[in-house]
């Protein structure tokens, strides 16, 4: 009889994040979640992996993740060079270096444009964020974007409140057409993974985690995408993989619930 | 020479009105000394910038001190949002000008070469860039490039009145170290007119000149130098001292409400007299001598 693994929602998020991240690649990682899935990556299959924080840390090697922010200078330790926004996002993500832009965020649409600064209405009543951070310059600038979010209707809106951070604008090549690069690659939630089509670069359904059904995801979102006939089921966590995230990467539990 | 001064008399030096740029970032090396300071010699209507907004500026925006907001955003991360710049955005008090990190970042990297403007992909086919078209007189712009007709986004120099840097190490002349990831601070403080450095050591010339290696900041930028350790507290000084979970919490819970806050205010800024007593408030040197940076780990 084979041993079932157990995991949580995020352990499967962060798993399915650090899938995205290939050896060798260059990764400017945004707060939270993008964090324990770029050192779990580090950790397992790209040992080779650059991490970036846009502050100005290269390659850093925290004893704990479970910070406070980009600014816990936790998040800094083992780093290789300490430098400047103006080095990270300039002389690497705006020259075209960042292979990947890991970011996280309020609420997404299915162009998979970003929204990090408000909700509601401008001109009534609403709610404000963060805004962008390097949100917008990573979104802008790095060769593909993978976007983590949790799955809820709110969260998955068929248009954002505001575009902080731009996907494919209104789809097909608006975003080309804006002069920009790259663009998202996959929204990972806690239900599924989703691509986008390379035509109208509307969201594609591209596998749905082991703990829901297809049902459940696209009754928790804001808008319908597109279903391919053959949806195949998210690879589970390997037990190594959380051990690593509960033991090393995260012993605090601080993002992993 | 010697710009050695006191913290009230560097503050003195910003008139009401002054564009100020704030080292901070989120809770690490934030000028929270000079942002107490300012509140008590009730400074207003200023113009504050920065990439990240920090506690520095919420504690400002807080007071009314703020104008206008300059910034790419910005959290405490996960201690939460900024309560007082987000809550003066929403009841429409606080000007703010977004951008992103690296916009704010080219803005003063632009300020800081002398150039009239710099070209920036970020922005493009965002809600940014349209509520900063919106603004009269616009502060973007675009052209060709001449060589390959290619359009781009053109941005604004950044010239602040004032850079305002918290550093770990500066001499009497202002020559200054700043040690851990360095943010904007660098292409903030060469882009302003001046600087005022207020760092947590001072030393002698021979110090700074057998490591020149280090210095971010020279001493001809300098307007003036205030020693003044934990000045950054309850934010971080990266080798010098972890940032003050406790009191950033109170903090967080007292800028809640604008009730809080003001009790906040009261009992840490306005009830105090200088920076001295304001460390005697916070718990003293038993309580500091808590947040003392381990030597490796810097935090």
């Amino acid at each position: 009889m084979t041993l079932e693994i157990e995991y949580n929602d995020f352990e499967l998020m962060a798993v399915a994040g650090a899938r995205e991240l290939k050896d060798g690649e260059i990764v400017g990682v945004g707060l939270g979640l993008p964090v324990v899935a770029s050192f779990l990556a580090k950790r397992t299959h790209a040992p080779n992996l650059t991490i970036l924080l846009e502050l100005g840390v290269v390659a850093p090697e925290p004893l704990e993740v479970g910070v406070d922010g980009l600014s816990d200078p936790r998040i800094w330790y083992r780093a290789t060079v300490h430098t400047s926004f103006t080095d990270m996002l300039g002389s690497v993500l705006h020259k075209g270096l960042v292979d990947v832009g890991f970011l996280g965020g309020l609420e997404v649409d299915q162009y998979g444009n970003l929204n990090t600064t408000f909700l509601g209405d401008p001109k009534g009543k609403f709610r404000r964020f963060t805004g962008s951070g390097g949100g917008n310059d990573m979104a802008s600038c790095a060769r593909r974007t993978v976007i983590t979010i949790r799955h809820e209707p709110r969260k998955l809106s068929e248009a954002v409140s505001f575009i902080t951070s731009p996907g494919y604008l209104g789809g097909g090549d608006q975003r080309a057409r804006h002069g920009l690069p790259g663009g998202p690659a996959k929204v990972i939630t806690d239900k599924a993974v989703f691509g986008f089509d390379p035509e109208s670069k509307r969201m594609r359904l591209e596998s749905i985690h082991p703990n829901t059904t297809l049902e459940y995801v696209l009754s928790n979102m804001g808008f319908k995408p597109i279903i391919p006939e053959h949806l195949p089921v998210t690879e589970p966590p390997t037990a190594e993989q959380v051990r690593l995230i509960r033991e090393e990467i995260d012993p605090q539990r601080s993002y992993m619930g | 020479m010697s710009k050695v001064t006191t913290l009230a008399a560097a503050v003195a030096s910003v008139p009401a009105g002054a564009h100020v740029a704030l080292s901070g970032f989120a809770t690490s090396r934030c000028a929270m000394a000079f942002a107490q300071e300012v509140i008590r010699q009730g400074i207003k209507r200023l113009t504050v910038s920065q990439c990240i907004a920090g506690i520095d500026a919420d504690i400002l925006v807080g007071a009314g001190a703020v104008e206008r907001l300059i910034s790419g955003g910005g959290s405490r991360g996960r201690s939460g949002q900024h309560a007082c710049i987000c809550r003066a955005i929403e009841q429409g008090t606080l000007r703010t000008e977004e951008y992103s990190s690296l916009s704010i970042a080219f803005r003063y990297l632009a300020g800081s070469l002398g150039l009239p403007f710099i070209p920036i992909r970020s922005l493009n086919g965002s809600d940014i860039l349209k509520r900063l078209q919106e603004v009269e007189p616009p502060m973007v712009s675009s052209m060709k490039d001449p060589f390959t007709g290619e359009e781009w986004l053109l941005l604004k120099p950044l010239v602040p009145d004032v850079s305002v840097v918290q550093v770990q190490v500066a001499d009497e002349d202002g020559n200054a170290w700043i040690m851990g990831p360095r943010w904007d601070n660098e292409e903030q403080a060469k882009a302003s007119k001046r600087v005022i450095v207020i760092t947590e050591r001072l030393v002698t010339s021979e110090t700074i000149r057998r490591e020149p290696d280090r210095t971010v900041i020279p001493a001809f930028r300098v307007s003036h130098v205030v020693h003044l350790p934990f000045s950054a507290h309850p934010s971080s000084v990266y080798q010098v001292y972890d940032f003050d979970k406790t009191h950033i919490k109170e903090y967080a819970e007292a800028s809640r409400t604008p009730d809080g806050f003001k009790q906040y205010l009261d009992k840490y800024v306005l009830g105090v007299k200088d920076h001295w007593e304001y460390l005697e408030k916070i718990g003293g040197m038993k309580h500091l001598s808590s947040l003392m940076a381990d030597p490796v780990l810097g935090y």
